[in-house]
């Protein structure tokens, strides 16, 4: 990387060596040990801010019952509720299955497309076109579906015309057909950015091994198995946690498609904290649930980022 | 390093299916845009009837209203502003903060990575309610300055993330050839290892900028004039009061915010894809 | 209306629609003072149909120019501006609308302005959250509006705690035609508890529409709006048939979406049934005979309904009917008087309002449902000034002419649905009217939100089949009585007397049907 076009880097290099010792040094060993934290520090404390106080005002909360201006202590009440409350387990387990559906598709439709792209120079234009969908604001791309779907029923429309269906389906009113639109949204909307991870991936792949392999007379779809697949392990990795985390956030295709879908059905988790706080205005319900899903999202995280980070070169 | 100049080209057939693998792909990526673009471009009463019309006639109706109607300008403005803004911020925070992660080594290293990692899953309802009251207090309600501190703070883990893992290529001998010469760790990180850096950092930037377009949740509460408003809460506007659902709007507004993005993404495409492989290949 | 976004938009976009903001030279300069104020006679002569309301609308219903409306009960005509300005020109009175109307609504405001010498400051919220916002504000203990609009039901919620201001004493100085309003109206969009708290502002009421030219070929001839379509059982039947005619048009149009989407259209069907939500001890009673009744109706309906019924709210449902979807449809006013613009609809002419299908053994009730009004905050600074703008914006004349432009917003007097020049730019009014007298509303208590929410999301589960009507309800019941007691309802004190709701809850009772 730095062979080609950082001359900056050589001039600065040279510079450094051939200018007399800098007046400006970490001298004591204790600014030394000190400099990384100080380094990570603004970042930190700014997230802090933004994480601290939020979370305690939620725990805070999470044990009133907030009734506009009144706060009626009810101690661990809100959650006992909560754990008993069928919604609240709807929309986790909504959340799980919708999210790791479109997570799974993602991941395979990316890998297909960045499979069929990455030996190709020709492709390389048109590859702006496959990041697209990705550059839509997410209400937007919500918005585009919901038309398509249910309210100009053009994907009805056609599959009419193709014979496959009888009459215009309604989409919201079964469970997986709802899930379903949901889904597709999610996945026109983000395979873009699995593929162009992946694709980057398999091109930095070195070339010698493949070439050894395909003197051997291995196929291609051989060489993608045995070779590049596992040879991406730790990227596919990283690009499932960091997808993986965003769509335990899914809101906007909920708010905007379904509202929770039929019977609740679609209710992601975030639209179920949403709908207590916004619209039953039970401040201190949604509050412990928002507590309850921090906890989730801590363990979670704990878990899953770490393996991440141990197994890859992170 | 390696360029894809030389064709990995295979068989005939296999030519044949990557071609119409690719093609299908294309095809369901970019349809939808060119039908929601000619729903953008027709009349009102044309989106939805009691048969899709593929055809419609052409109208700027909807582009009449929102620039007449809206203060449209003002919400491409504040949609800049913020995202810029959020940028900046984000660059000054996640660059020293991605060298500490990547050259240091110290107590509580993978902890803090770790945090700064868990943020992005702070779901924005949940943070929503008291950020807003904060923010009330405050006084900065209703102001570009609270969107930008909030899409900071929301995408600060990937850009350090991106930042990090480029940091994490560079051959270390440049730095210690620099320290045995006597440069201060400051001077390091400035005068070396960003510049070497910059294609990571332009990146990230955008990546950033990707993801602070989408935000919607803490926009929709913090912004309420059109000085704060931005694309994605326009958007809201179209879509209740008593006209109902307004497409052709709403298709539009879309699309206002989609091109500059395009644009942005079509002049770094190059440099796209090394970004975002986390440095986990070897480059 | 029928969203939390209201429509502020519509009525100030009405008001400042046309010549007006030209003809005083701009939208700036706000502030008079008092003795730079033109003569009100000027001003008033402007509020009128020539000015207000949209050119190619006037022609279309070659409106002469004749008011829509009584002058004698048009607020603005009869109150004595100069005693207005006298005591109050020159205060400042701070109103929240939708971000959306900002621009509009300062037009719409000018003539206050002028008229009254009060300045009005417009506190902007976006729309979408709008509820919220207010809430917010009003939780913080010093909300920065001194005016606001919202969704009727939630006048118990906001009156209760004491957010809003008495306006009794106000509405009595100052000779606002409250008898003007149907008592179904004035009683559950101004009152709560016995007192005056808003001035009906939206004012809304579920019907049943037909498509003119699909009904009267099933039915073999022409409609008569009482008697075509007399039980909801004909409508059952009827839409059944309807629903093979065409590919493409469902044979009814429900809402059946989440949270208070279906509440309310079961509302509407269960009302008919005889259906009370509440007994005189405050139980909920409405997952009774007639409140599982209603439901069952609805199931039968859904048969035959739009496809995505289960998703639909008054948006997608709007759309759906004014789009050529529909056959029949079970919703608000406005859907019938939007269906007649040509740049809305694609049903023009096509299609008609009729009166509400009984149901054998219950009432004739139909119901007055949503809606909005308009109110004071406790805490304002200028409650004076604040009620005196929002009897400007709920007069009459500016009313009628909403419902000529097809806004969305709703006249609730009497002496505008009665009048023969308001009837021919809006096709369901003299049904309306002559219905209203027989309304049926949910009475307005605290935590109605909440509970419309709670009984809306179980009857949806009823219409996509998950639960059993009667279960739904069950549950529902439940869920109310839970909240019905966290807000002080079963204690020696509730919020709310019953015997003070319960004139408004079904102003027919005890009335001869309108026609035999």
């Amino acid at each position: 990387m730095l062979s080609s076009k950082n001359s900056a880097s050589w001039a600065a290099i040279d510079a450094a060596q051939s200018s007399p010792k800098p007046t400006i040094r970490l001298r004591s060993d204790r600014m030394r040990k000190l400099f990384p934290y100080l380094l990570v520090a603004p970042a930190v404390a700014y997230l802090l801010m933004i994480t601290l106080y939020p979370g305690g005002y939620a725990i805070y909360q999470s044990l009133f019952y907030v009734k506009f201006q009144t706060w009626e202590f009810v101690g661990l009440e809100n959650y006992s509720e909560l754990f008993a409350d069928r919604e609240f387990w709807l929309a986790l387990a909504n959340t799980a299955i919708i999210g790791g559906i479109a997570l799974f598709l993602e991941c395979c439709l990316a890998l297909l497309i960045a499979y069929h792209c990455y030996r190709d120079p020709w492709v390389k234009g048109w590859r702006i076109a496959f990041l697209i969908p990705m550059l839509f604001m997410p209400s937007s791309v919500a918005f585009l579906w919901k038309l398509a779907f249910m309210d100009g029923r053009v994907i009805s429309d056609l599959l009419i015309t193709a014979g496959l269906l009888d009459d215009h389906i309604g989409w919201t009113s079964s469970i997986w057909l709802s899930r379903l639109t949901l889904i597709v949204a999610d996945v026109w909307q983000w395979t873009p950015f699995l593929f162009i991870i992946f694709v980057g991936a398999l091109q930095g792949q070195d070339q010698e091994i493949e070439e050894a392999a395909r003197l051997d007379g291995a196929s291609w779809s051989q060489i993608f198995w045995n070779i590049s697949l596992p040879m991406m392990k730790p990227v596919i990795a990283i690009a499932v946690v960091l997808r993986g985390i965003d769509i335990t956030t899914m809101f906007a295709n909920t708010f905007i498609m379904t509202k929770g879908g039929p019977g609740g059905y679609t209710e992601t988790i975030s639209y179920f904290i949403y709908r207590l706080g916004f619209k039953t205005f039970n401040f201190g319900y949604a509050s412990a649930a928002s507590v309850v899903m921090l906890i989730i999202t801590i363990v979670l995280a704990q878990l899953v980022v770490k393996r991440a980070f141990k197994s890859s070169r992170l | 390093m390696f360029s894809s100049k030389q064709p990995r080209s295979g068989a005939r057939e296999n030519r044949f299916v990557r071609y119409l693998v690719l093609a299908s792909w294309a095809f369901f990526c970019l349809a939808p845009v060119v039908w929601f673009l000619s729903i953008g471009l027709r009349p009102r009463t044309e989106i939805i009837t009691a048969s899709p019309i593929y055809w419609p006639t052409f109208s700027l109706d909807a582009w009449n209203m929102i620039w007449n109607d809206w203060p449209m300008a003002h919400y491409l403005r504040n949609s800049l502003l913020a995202i810029c803004g959020s940028v900046v911020i984000d660059l000054l925070l996640a660059i020293p903060a991605a060298y500490s992660l990547a050259r240091y080594q110290y107590r509580g290293r993978e902890d803090i990575g770790f945090y700064i990692l868990s943020t992005r899953m702070m779901a924005p309802a949940i943070v929503a309610i008291p950020i807003f009251f904060l923010f009330k207090h405050l006084s900065l309600l209703d102001s570009v300055w609270a969107l930008m501190l909030i899409y900071a703070a929301v995408n600060l883990s990937v850009v350090t993330w991106i930042i990090r893992s480029y940091m994490l290529d560079i051959p270390k001998e440049l730095e210690d050839a620099a320290r045995t010469d006597g440069a201060s760790d400051l001077r390091i990180l400035l005068e070396i290892i960003i510049p070497a850096v910059l294609p990571g950092i332009i990146t990230a930037g955008v990546i950033a900028a990707i993801f602070a377009v989408n935000e919607f949740l803490f926009t929709l509460l913090i912004a309420s004039t059109k000085s704060a408003y931005t694309l994605s809460v326009a958007l809201a506007n179209f879509t209740g009061g008593s006209d109902g659902l307004i497409y052709n709007a709403i298709a539009l507004v879309s699309f206002l915010a989609f091109t500059p993005v395009f644009l942005v993404v079509v002049a770094i495409q190059k440099h796209l894809s090394r970004g975002l492989t986390m440095g986990a290949v070897k480059g | 209306m029928k969203n939390n976004n209201l429509s502020r938009r519509s009525v100030l976009k009405a008001a400042g629609a046309a010549s007006l903001a030209t003809a005083v030279g701009g939208v700036a300069g706000r502030a008079f003072a008092s003795d730079a104020l033109p003569d009100p006679q000027q001003v008033l002569d402007d509020i009128s149909v020539s000015k207000y309301v949209r050119e190619d609308y006037q022609k279309l219903y070659n409106l002469s120019g004749a008011p829509l409306w009584d002058p004698s009960q048009d607020w603005i005509r009869t109150v004595d501006w100069e005693a207005v300005r006298k005591e109050l020109a020159g205060t400042t009175v701070r109103f929240a609308v939708g971000a959306a109307d900002q621009e509009s609504a300062a037009e719409g405001l000018i003539p206050f302005e002028k008229l009254s010498g009060i300045k009005v400051e417009l506190v902007p919220i976006p729309d979408d959250s709008f509820y919220d916002k207010a809430l917010a504000e009003f939780i913080s203990g010093n909300a920065s509006f001194d005016a606001l609009q919202f969704f009727s039901p939630w006048l118990g919620d906001f009156a209760a705690p004491g957010f809003l201001a008495n306006l009794d004493e106000y509405a009595e100085k100052w000779n606002l035609p409250l008898n003007d309003f149907y008592e179904t109206y004035r009683m559950n969009y101004g009152y709560f508890n016995g007192s005056l708290y808003g001035i009906p502002f939206d004012c809304d009421i579920q019907m049943v529409h037909l498509r003119k030219g699909a009904v009267e070929q099933v039915l073999g001839g022409k409609i008569d709006k009482w008697n075509s379509i007399p039980s909801y059982d004909e409508l059952i039947r009827i839409s059944s048939e309807l629903n093979k005619v065409q590919q493409g048009v469902s044979g009814v149009g429900i809402m059946g979406g989440r949270g208070f989407w279906s509440t309310y259209t079961w509302e509407h069907v269960a009302a008919q049934a005889g259906m009370m939500l509440f007994n005189d001890n405050w139980e909920p009673v409405f997952n009774g005979d007639a409140g599982v009744k209603g439901m069952e109706t609805l199931l039968a309906l859904a048969k035959n309904a739009n496809e995505g019924f289960a998703g639909h709210g008054w948006p997608e449902n709007r759309a759906a009917w004014l789009g050529g979807q529909l056959a029949t449809n079970i919703s608000w006013q406005d859907t019938g008087t939007q269906a007649m613009r040509p740049d809305q609809s694609q049903i023009v002419d096509d299609f008609v309002t009729i009166y509400e299908p009984r149901i054998a053994g219950g009432n004739f009730a139909p119901p007055n449902i949503a809606g909005s009004t308009s109110c004071v905050a406790a805490s304002s600074q200028n409650p004076e000034g604040a009620f005196l703008m929002l009897a400007f914006l709920t007069t009459s004349s500016i009313m009628a002419m909403n419902e000529a432009n097809a806004n969305g917003v709703a006249p609730g007097y009497r002496s505008v649905l009665t009048n023969k020049e308001l009837q021919t730019v809006s096709q369901p009014a003299d049904v309306w009217g002559t219905s209203l007298d027989y309304a049926w509303c949910a009475p307005r208590l605290p935590g109605m939100f909440e509970m419309e929410q709670a009984i809306g999301n179980e009857l949806n589960r009823a219409f996509v089949g998950q639960i059993s009507a009667k279960e739904a309800l069950d549950n529902a019941a439940a869920a109310v009585r839970k909240i019905m007691k966290r807000n002080g309802f079963y204690s020696s004190k509730p919020p709310v007397e019953y015997a003070k709701a319960e004139p408004g809850l079904w102003v027919g009772k005890g009335k001869a049907l309108p026609f035999s």
